[in-house]
């Protein structure tokens, strides 16, 4: 009878359970969103130098080279998709606009954005959940120090300047990787690819996916920071606070994609 | 003066501390005690702002902690030195930036000055010349020393020692409490020491408290805990069981 009152009680307790953890979630984002944006105003304004330039190099250089060779193949990759229908009306000539304007309003952030938060927002949760279940940032606060000023507001400096510069290398780096790619197999001069995107690809194009580039750095810095900073329960804890910063993240980036792109039609 | 006044704490519906009162004086050692899972280490949490009890309140020379806005709040840490369990000593930075580091927080910009006091807390603890290695590289005794660097290198007048010698062999325990007992000689801190090494800390501790399941249920100096006659604080005390083991 007891097992039976269990097994019916179960759906209602995940219910109960998700419930609960959507909410202190949702709730932590929120609160976390305030505190980072108080600490961004002119009086309050509180951040550590060396560990902002720490998270600058960790986060931007040391992403430089995977976001080089995730762009030269995402440009090489649109060349060859719009390659097929090129080559079947001869409009060569479009070749360059096709490319630039898929790369630099939606794929180049996109991807960049997605492989950021696959390493550095699951780094980021990764190294403040071990220094949460290790007593590292109640040590900062028994040592008078805010966790939000310290921890925090670097990380997030970082990862919204960073990702801005690494969405702007990136899609130059794509453009690159497209044309040499419409040179080397659909025999287009480079020189036509980019005199295509010059003519036809706007600023608008190119500002709007930098507007999704400081969205998406935004959204992964609060969410690592947040899944990092409420890890409990160990090592396990921290492999479960990563998992769900990743997914938090990339559900966070098609949101915001959507709504950028809504917002601007 | 530290006053802890009917504190609670509540944990996913289960009792941690009940109803705990305690007072320590100015310039006392007091040594708390208990089973592993009592509420040692939340309760010294609570006493230093860390969390939040759910009833009672904590005195620190007056001030409730608990009410202090985060810049007082602040204020008053500057005053307390606190050496954790598991070390906490932060992974990114070398030995002497984790000990220089409450040094530079506090806002001292002379780089010589704070050298020269690293080098000096690093002969202190019997660790001269490790300044330039990480924590990973080091073993669980000369973390804790390292730890208890950080913890006192502020000179603050309130230290809580979270289970120093947690772990290691007789000879650094010994090292831990000559150290423990060198600070509160030279600086007349008030502290509060967790400990299970019970004959450690016999000889440097004031007074003594012992907790059981969350509950206060001995307070006194070292004449009274050794006559005290509740079967529990006794035999915690002793270190021995009535209970028989069944292997």
């Amino acid at each position: 009878m007891h097992r039976l009152a269990t097994t019916l009680q179960a759906p209602f307790h995940w219910l109960g359970q998700t419930a609960l953890s959507w909410s202190f979630n949702a709730g932590g984002l929120a609160l976390l969103t305030l505190q980072v944006l108080r600490n961004l105003l002119p009086w309050r304004w509180q951040f550590d130098g060396p560990e902002t330039w720490r998270n600058l190099y960790r986060v931007g250089v040391k992403s430089f080279p995977i976001v080089v060779v995730t762009a030269v193949l995402v440009g090489a990759i649109m060349v060859i998709q719009s390659g097929l229908y090129i080559e079947q009306y001869g409009a060569y000539g479009l070749l360059g606009w096709g490319a630039g304007y898929s790369i630099l309003r939606e794929v180049g952030p996109i991807l960049i954005g997605l492989m950021f938060s696959g390493r550095v927002g699951a780094n980021n949760t990764a190294e403040l959940g071990t220094m949460k279940v290790t007593d590292q940032v109640d040590a900062l606060r028994a040592l008078a120090i805010d966790p939000i000023g310290y921890l925090v507001m670097p990380r997030f400096i970082a990862m919204i300047l960073m990702m801005f510069l690494l969405v702007v290398i990136g899609n130059f780096t794509a453009l690159i990787g497209g044309a040499v790619t419409s040179q080397v197999l659909l025999d287009v001069n480079m020189v036509l690819f980019f005199q295509s995107v010059i003519a036809y690809v706007l600023l608008d194009d190119l500002l709007h996916g930098l507007i999704k580039a400081v969205a998406f750095g935004f959204a992964i810095a609060i969410i690592s920071c947040h899944f990092g900073l409420s890890t409990s329960g160990g090592a396990v804890g921290v492999g479960r606070a990563v998992n769900a910063s990743v997914v938090g993240s990339a559900i966070a980036i098609f949101v915001l994609d959507y709504a950028i792109t809504f917002a601007s039609l | 003066m530290i006053r802890i006044e009917n504190v609670t704490k509540y944990h996913e519906g289960r009792v941690v501390i009940d109803d705990v009162t305690l007072t320590i004086a100015d310039n006392t050692n007091v040594g708390l005690i208990g089973p592993g899972g009592c509420g040692k280490s939340v309760l010294l949490k609570i006493v230093c702002g860390l969390i939040k009890p759910d009833k009672g309140r904590v005195l620190i020379d007056d001030i409730d902690v608990h009410k202090l806005k985060p810049t007082e709040l602040a204020e008053l840490r500057f005053r307390i030195g606190m050496l954790f369990q598991n070390y906490a000593l932060f992974d990114s930075m070398n030995v002497a930036d984790n000990i220089a580091f409450p040094l530079r927080q506090a806002g001292e910009t002379d780089e010589e000055l704070i050298a020269e006091k690293v080098k000096q807390a690093l002969i202190d603890i019997s660790l001269p010349g490790i300044g330039e290695r990480y924590p990973n590289e080091l073993s669980g005794g000369m973390k804790k020393r390292v730890s208890f660097a950080r913890a006192v290198i502020r000179r603050p007048p309130i230290v809580f020692y979270d289970d120093p010698t947690a772990g290691l062999d007789p000879v650094t325990s010994s090292k831990i409490f000559i150290l423990l007992r060198k600070m509160q000689h030279d600086h007349n801190t008030t502290s509060v020491t967790i400990s299970h090494d019970i004959e450690g800390i016999k000889d440097i501790c004031d007074r003594f408290a012992m907790l059981d399941r969350g509950r206060l249920i001995f307070e006194g100096d070292r004449p009274a805990i050794e006559a005290c006659e509740d079967s529990l604080v006794s035999q915690f005390w002793q270190g021995y069981s009535d209970d028989e083991l069944n292997v």
